[in-house]
């Protein structure tokens, strides 16, 4: 797969869908889907959300917690802490890998041990997690550089806890979504007459315009209705926890969508290929 | 920094409290650094105030040292014994009484070595005790007026209100609180008792002092020729006990007083009183009560009869009169045998006649205007009041109550040493020796028990059940104390804002006591009460009323009163109708109009002009606090009553603010005139604006009925309203003002909201590892509402959160929140939306298994002496050093399923190690093991008390509910992907119905949610306080909330375009969404659900048993059955009723069709007939179990019950 940050996407075949990336923060990417279905458009949101495999911690072994929150309360804490998750490509699922509990195959592992000596509280931040591997790092947000904060000792009070972060996916638990949410919208003006806008006199008046709005023609009001019309410009942008990069999350996700295709593709051609039909081979290559 | 912030929060003096801010950073600090001095949140202070200042009222009122409680042993009075026989000479007189009762704050004993031996109310808590003091007092006694001997007693441990003057902790700054492991904003009000926060319950009482007119059909049951009129006033001692009389009419003209003394009730003719209370002659009597009103043939006519029926008691001088009352009621008052009739004459007036007066002449006045009272109810001049209005009411306190019981206990004790020596006369008289001290001690000791007042008012608040000979002039004997549940804040306050109308009007079927009433306005909330039987019994106090407690200074008043023209009472002389000019001019303010010379033609009378100008001359009589100070014409009352009024406002003269003025004008047929003043404790008042300089004026129930406030500005009517309200929210109870936009909502849904707010998981305290309560709820990730009326930072809650923000989307989504349900975002829940705890705790006593004075032989732990390498018992669980440790305690943090160990004892003598189970279904952590020890920290380890912890994440079939009585459970978790979800990527937490709109009106959720909404958007609080928009276009809340909206880019009303999840289609419809603060109930699924498919059994019937806890069935019912029937269902009707239950099989005979007669015959493996003899007709059938069961019982009866087999 081949994608050109300035024009786009671009598939093999010339008039397939395209992806016309608009801005890239190191949070955000926006950019516009068009050339394709609702349902490839909605795909490619729904796995971003809940395919994308990212790492977060999944169990956690307390040896010592004498702070005033619950284990399982700190556990949960530590779960929805973003963790760098480039490594997740190389990581088994825990379905994957055959070892009980955990291996270095399927899971990285934290440890945090901290202990309050000082009369005024102490804050223990995600950055106080040691990891077992050093490409697997807490994100942390350059404007927040200590990281999430995760309980306050006070004095004499500890924490010594092995957090065993694992490859999963948002559909599993949401501290696996490697994004916090994403913007979607098509058709600004309501061409397509999918939704009406509710108002008292006049729409156009209370309804704000979308930001994307300028991205197409407005309808003249004589325009006819194209009945016929089907979306084909969607409006994406994307915003990370910090797990990913907003564009890896994207193309990720692309990838996640093509194996899932090739998935389906595999299995229809064995079928074919057991009635004796002829097996189209994939114009696409992973 | 610290002061910044303090200043912030203390804004009255210098700015308005900013309320588009949280005050995030204020309260951090308060909790970093809490304050010193004074509370951080001195309104939440002020809510505990009727109880605390009640009880401190005990102990110093009015400014002095000495309180109510002195008062109180004052009046208990001298028992007096004589020994010897009765009629005999050269008897020796007894006299005991009471002096300096004295409570001391609470200590520990008997410890040595300690740091500090103070009691705290942490350490009742956790340990599970009493938070008492020692309460001692001086028994003084006297033989024939000789010395005086005294000694100290010791009256036991008297339970102590925390946070009064007579508790540890009383004047702590929140700093010190916590250091006491009490929260920061500690505001006590309640006992601890056994580790249980219990209060006393504010009640409605009669208002004191106030001689109400009843028409009551049950007082014609009182006796022959009784009428329904009658006249009640409940009058008060100095020290709050209170007796009430009640004046009845009698159809043959006679006028009798009822009361009840030791729950016996008597009856007296009231002119015998009158007589004994004053000499007076018929004729003073007659002009007294007629006042000159010669025409009134009625009243003249009634007033004869009533004198001349007074002749065939042939008493005619006081003196008389006294001796006659002394000789029927000498019993009744206990007296002494030395007295003579006349002194238990006098004794009675003193102890049972209006005794919230002293003086007779007094007591004579009163009498007089109750006569003249009834007389008019009687004859329909003046209604009859309504004892349901709040005018008519006032405030049982606790202290008061307290005090009372106490009074009683105190009387009671030296009852039974009078008793106990009477004993001693009777049985051994040659041991009684009054002046021997041996002999004394040992009646004092004989009656210890009587002497332990605390243990008996240790019992009243356990149970609040109220033992009492005299019955303490109330009508309920149990139900006075409640517990203060911390289920979460908004309860717990509500407890100390609560007032009940009393347990006996619970049971009463008329509805009428339940009625919300006008005169309520701004005392009671009329929103914040609950539905169902205790709805308008239980209500609450607005939050801004406060109840009078302190002595309220009015020595100056009658004088002022008398300096502004009003009569004064002289002598007994005939009281002819004050008209205008019988005031001297100097003395008179100005009235207006001429006074009428009283003969006016009959034809004005017609004329309501001249009828009205005539009732301004009507004499009326003058008031205070139950005394006659005075009678002046009902124009000049009215002209005082403004002036007072004025003078107490402005302080100009030493009226008190605290001062009820309540002038009550002559009407046709209405309430009875006169002005009225009450200065009592007890009493609600509450605060109003006085229009003319701005200032504040406290309000009475009693005077607020006839005065002209306006709510709003709008309402003021020039020349005629003199007060305005404060805020118009005033009138809200705490939890009531906290919903917010209550004022857009159809009003039951706020009275649902109050319930709801007190049954939501929240923030119960922050001490909590220092709660040793059996069941608390806890959320984890409350948070502040984005959108709360200002109330809400007044009182702090922002401290205890009560549920948390969500995103609310109004939408039909995949049918799953049809009938009230609604959806729940799996991915917010897992991000902790919701997330609760419980906390459940136990303790373990092992003293309790062993009898008193046994020695110690079973300790905790897992060998005997402690060594670490016994042999350990197996356990099913498997090792159980894995739960336990040595100790025999368990390991905090450990999970525990059910059949877990929990702890284990070891016994010295056998050796044998115990091993007790975890018992509960649900799987627990163990929080906290606490080791308890005895008052002096001597003994060795007997009693722990475990903590459990019970994590609750939100699971279908939990139940929700926003802040609008819109309650509901989740039926489903959707993942983010398939939730719909809006142009800007926002998911909903929560899908709600549409459908749960147009019926139930909630507009306040619509408008909390658009304010909610641009709140969120633009990173403001949202303030939220009820009646603070006003209605129309452009003005209104969603006018207000819109402009914002549409400042954030967002339409106006609250609708965005949204997209199916699972599709990514646009929706049809737009979709109103928005941020609306939700509370997650405590009903949850894990406490409610029921399974079986097999079971335990009942034993007679072998059908299942019922109850959740036994793994019970639900009862399929009749109605069940029947339904089935009705489906003509055979197969479920046979699998439900037979097989599923107590399918059974049987012999039975064909031939005689006996069931129970076929019994198996030994050793031959087949059963034989006992009737027939054989086994020819011997057939197994299966039936239900209990049906062989009816059979034999009717076998027991001799019944036979014959089966056809087929």
């Amino acid at each position: 797969m081949n994608i050109d940050h300035h024009s786009g996407l671009s598939f093999t075949e010339a008039g397939g869908p395209q992806i016309a990336i608009k801005e890239v923060t190191p949070t955000t990417v926006t950019f516009v889907l068009s050339n394709t279905d609702l349902s490839v458009a909605n795909a490619l949101r729904r796995v971003m959300i809940a395919e994308v495999p990212t790492i977060a911690i999944d169990l956690v072994d307390f040896e010592l917690n004498t702070t005033v929150l619950a284990d399982e309360f700190i556990a949960h804490r530590l779960g929805l802490i973003p963790i760098i998750s480039h490594q997740a490509v190389h990581l088994n699922y825990r379905h994957e890998c055959t070892c009980s509990p955990y291996c270095e195959e399927c899971s990285v592992l934290f440890s945090l041990d901290v202990s309050c000596q000082s009369e005024n509280a102490m804050s223990v931040y995600s950055t106080h997690l040691v990891s077992s591997s050093p490409a697997v790092q807490p994100y942390v947000d350059p404007a927040n550089e200590k990281g999430v904060l995760i309980a306050k000792l006070r004095k004499g009070q500890q924490l010594h806890v092995k957090a065993i972060a694992r490859k999963g996916t948002g559909k599993e638990h949401a501290k696996w979504a490697p994004c916090t949410g994403v913007a979607f919208e098509y058709d600004p003006h309501n061409k397509l007459r999918h939704t009406t806008y509710w108002h008292e006199e006049d729409a156009r008046k209370e309804w704000p315009l979308s930001a994307k709005a300028v991205e197409e023609p407005a309808p003249r009001d004589d325009e006819p209705f194209d009945y016929k019309a089907k979306p084909e410009r969607f409006y994406f942008t994307v915003e990370s926890t910090g797990a990913l990069p907003p564009t890896t999350i994207v193309t990720q996700a692309l990838d996640v969508l093509m194996r899932k295709l090739a998935e389906v593709h595999r299995v229809l051609g064995g079928i074919a290929e057991a009635q004796g039909e002829p097996v189209v081979q994939p114009t696409y290559n992973l | 920094m610290a002061s910044a912030a303090s200043q912030n929060r203390h804004p009255q003096a210098k700015r308005k409290p900013d309320h588009t801010t949280f005050l995030t950073l204020d309260r951090q600090n308060d909790a970093i650094n809490p304050s010193k001095a004074r509370p951080h949140y001195p309104e939440l202070a002020k809510l505990s105030a009727p109880h605390v200042e009640s009880f401190n009222s005990l102990f110093g009122y009015g400014g002095a040292s000495s309180g109510l409680l002195d008062r109180a042993v004052l009046d208990i009075g001298k028992r007096t014994v004589f020994d010897g026989r009765t009629g005999e000479s050269n008897r020796n007189k007894l006299e005991m009484w009471l002096s300096n009762v004295s409570v001391g704050k609470p200590v520990l004993e008997g410890g040595s070595g300690m740091l500090s031996n103070q009691l705290f109310p942490g350490e009742c808590r956790e340990r599970g005790i009493s938070y008492k003091g020692m309460m001692q007092c001086r028994l003084n006694w006297r033989v024939n007026d000789g010395p005086v001997t005294t000694e100290v007693k010791s009256l036991g441990k008297l339970p102590v209100m925390v946070r009064s003057v007579r508790c540890n902790l009383d004047g702590k700054s929140p700093r010190d609180l916590i250091k006491h492991r009490e929260d920061g904003e500690e505001f006590g009000g309640y006992f601890v008792s056994n580790g249980i926060e219990r209060l006393v319950r504010l009640l409605i009482v009669p208002r004191r002092n106030h001689a109400t007119a009843l028409i009551r059909s049950s007082f014609q049951n009182r006796g022959p020729t009784y009428s329904q009129f009658g006249v009640a006033i409940r009058c008060v001692r100095l020290d709050q006990t209170s007796q009430t009389v009640t004046m009845h009419y009698c159809t043959d003209g006679a006028l009798t007083l009822r009361f009840s003394y030791r729950k016996s009730e008597y009856m007296v003719p009231v002119l015998l009183v009158l007589r004994a209370l004053c000499e007076a002659s018929d004729r003073e009597l007659f002009e007294r009560l007629t006042m000159g009103q010669s025409t009134n043939t009625f009243l003249t006519d009634r007033v004869e009869l009533l004198l001349r029926s007074f002749r065939r008691y042939a008493v005619h001088t006081r003196k008389q009169c006294l001796s006659y009352l002394g000789s029927k009621f000498a019993v009744m008052m206990d007296s002494p045998e030395d007295h003579y009739e006349e002194d238990v004459g006098a004794e009675f007036l003193k102890r049972v006649v209006l005794v919230h007066l002293d003086d007779n002449k007094d007591k004579f006045d009163m009498l007089i205007f109750m006569m003249q009272k009834l007389y008019a109810l009687v004859a329909g001049e003046c209604a009859s009041d309504n004892p349901d209005s709040p005018q008519h009411q006032e405030i049982l306190l606790p202290g008061h109550l307290y005090l009372s019981i106490m009074k009683e206990k105190m009387g009671d004790w030296l009852g039974a040493i009078k008793t106990q020596i009477q004993l001693d006369l009777r049985m051994k008289p040659a041991q009684v020796d009054f002046a021997d001290k041996k002999y004394m001690s040992k009646v004092f000791l004989k009656t210890t028990g009587a002497a332990d007042i605390g243990r008996k008012m240790e019992y009243f608040l356990a149970t609040g059940n109220l033992v009492s000979n005299t019955g303490l002039d109330l009508q309920q004997t149990s139900g006075y104390t409640i517990v203060a549940e911390k289920l979460n804040f908004y309860r717990y306050i509500s407890h100390f804002r609560s007032v009940h109308r009393g347990s006996f009007f619970a049971e009463l079927k008329t509805t009428t006591v339940r009625k919300l009433l006008p005169e309520s306005w701004g005392f009671l909330c009329p929103v914040h009460t609950p539905d169902g039987s205790p709805c308008g019994l239980l209500n609450h106090l607005s939050h801004t009323c406060r109840i009078v407690v302190d002595k309220v200074d009015v020595a100056k008043v009658p004088a002022l009163v008398a300096s502004l023209g009003v009569g004064q009472m002289s002598g007994l002389g005939a009281r002819v109708r004050l008209d205008a000019n019988g005031v001297p001019d100097e003395d008179r303010m100005d009235v207006d109009g001429e006074a009428s010379d009283g003969d006016a033609d009959e034809l004005d009378a017609l004329d309501p002009e001249i009828e009205a100008e005539r009732r301004n001359d009507v004499t009326v009589s003058v008031q205070l606090d139950g005394k006659v100070i005075g009678w002046c014409s009902a124009a000049l009352a009215l002209k005082v009553a403004q002036r007072l009024r004025h003078w107490k406002i402005t302080r100009a003269r030493p009226v008190p603010l605290d001062l009820e003025i309540g002038y009550v004008p002559p009407t046709r047929g209405g309430q009875y005139p006169g002005l009225f003043l009450f200065s009592t404790p007890a009493r609600m008042m509450r605060p109003v604006k006085y229009l003319v300089n701005g200032e504040k004026d406290m309000v009475g129930p009693f005077e607020q009925v006839y005065m002209d406030i306006a709510c709003l500005k709008e309402d003021i009517v020039p020349g005629v309203t003199t007060h305005i309200e404060e805020s118009p929210t005033n009138v809200l109870s705490v939890v009531a003002n906290l919903t917010p936009f209550s004022d857009h909502n159809q009003s039951p849904r706020n009275m649902y909201q109050c319930q709801m707010g007190k049954q939501s998981m929240g923030t119960p305290a922050h001490n909590l590892p220092h709660r040793t309560d059996n069941k608390l709820y806890r959320l984890q990730t409350g948070q502040t509402p984005v959108v709360r009326p200002k109330l809400h930072d007044a009182y702090g809650l922002d401290g205890y959160p009560n549920g948390m923000n969500a995103v609310v989307c109004v939408i039909s989504y995949t049918g799953y929140d049809m009938e009230d349900a609604s959806i729940l975002n799996k991915s917010a829940h897992e991000r902790g939306y919701g997330h609760g705890t419980v906390y459940k705790s136990e303790f373990i006593d092992l003293a309790a298994k062993r009898r008193k004075g046994e020695p110690v032989t079973v300790h905790f732990g897992l060998s005997v002496g402690g060594e670490e390498d016994g042999e350990v018992p197996t356990t099913k669980a498997g090792n159980i050093l894995d739960f336990l440790d040595w100790d025999g305690l368990p390991i905090i943090g450990r999970r525990l399923t059910q059949g877990d160990p929990l702890y284990a004892t070891v016994d010295d003598v056998s050796g044998k190690v115990t091993v007790v189970p975890y018992k509960s279904m649900e799987d627990a952590y163990v929080d906290e093991v606490r080791l308890i020890g005895t008052d002096t920290g001597d003994q060795e380890l007997q009693k722990i008390h475990i903590k459990f912890r019970i994590p609750r994440p939100p699971i279908i079939g939990d139940k929700f509910s926003s802040r609008h009585g819109q309650k509901g459970v989740i039926s489903q978790k959707w993942p983010t992907v398939d939730m719909p979800f809006s142009e800007t990527g926002i998911v909903p937490d929560v899908i709600i119905n549409p459908h749960a709109f147009p019926s139930r009106m909630t507009i306040g959720m619509f408008v909390e949610s658009l304010a909610g909404k641009s709140g969120a958007l633009h990173g403001r609080s949202q303030e939220a306080t009820p009646w603070s928009f006003l209605e129309g276009d452009g003005e209104s809340a969603a006018d207000y909330f819109g402009e914002e909206l549409k400042e954030a880019g967002f339409n106006y009303h609250g609708n965005e375009a949204m997209y199916s999840g699972i599709t990514g289609g646009e929706f049809k419809a737009d979709i109103y969404i928005g941020v609306v603060y939700y509370q997650r109930l405590r009903h949850m699924v894990s406490d409610k659900y029921q399974v079986r498919t097999t079971g335990p059994v009942h034993n007679v019937t072998q059908q299942p048993i019922k109850g959740r806890k036994r793994a019970g069935g639900i009862r399929f019912g009749e109605m069940e059955r029947d339904s089935l029937l009705a489906h003509g269902v055979s197969f479920l009707l046979q699998d439900r009723l037979m097989n599923c239950s107590d399918y059974s099989q049987s012999w039975c005979c064909s031939q005689c069709g006996s069931l129970v007669g076929v019994e198996s015959a030994a050793g031959q493996g087949k059963a034989i007939c006992r009737t027939c003899g054989d086994s020819k007709g011997v057939e197994v059938i299966a039936v239900p179990y209990v049906f062989r069961y009816l059979v034999s019982e009717l076998v027991g009866m001799g019944v036979k019950l014959k089966l056809t087999v087929r």
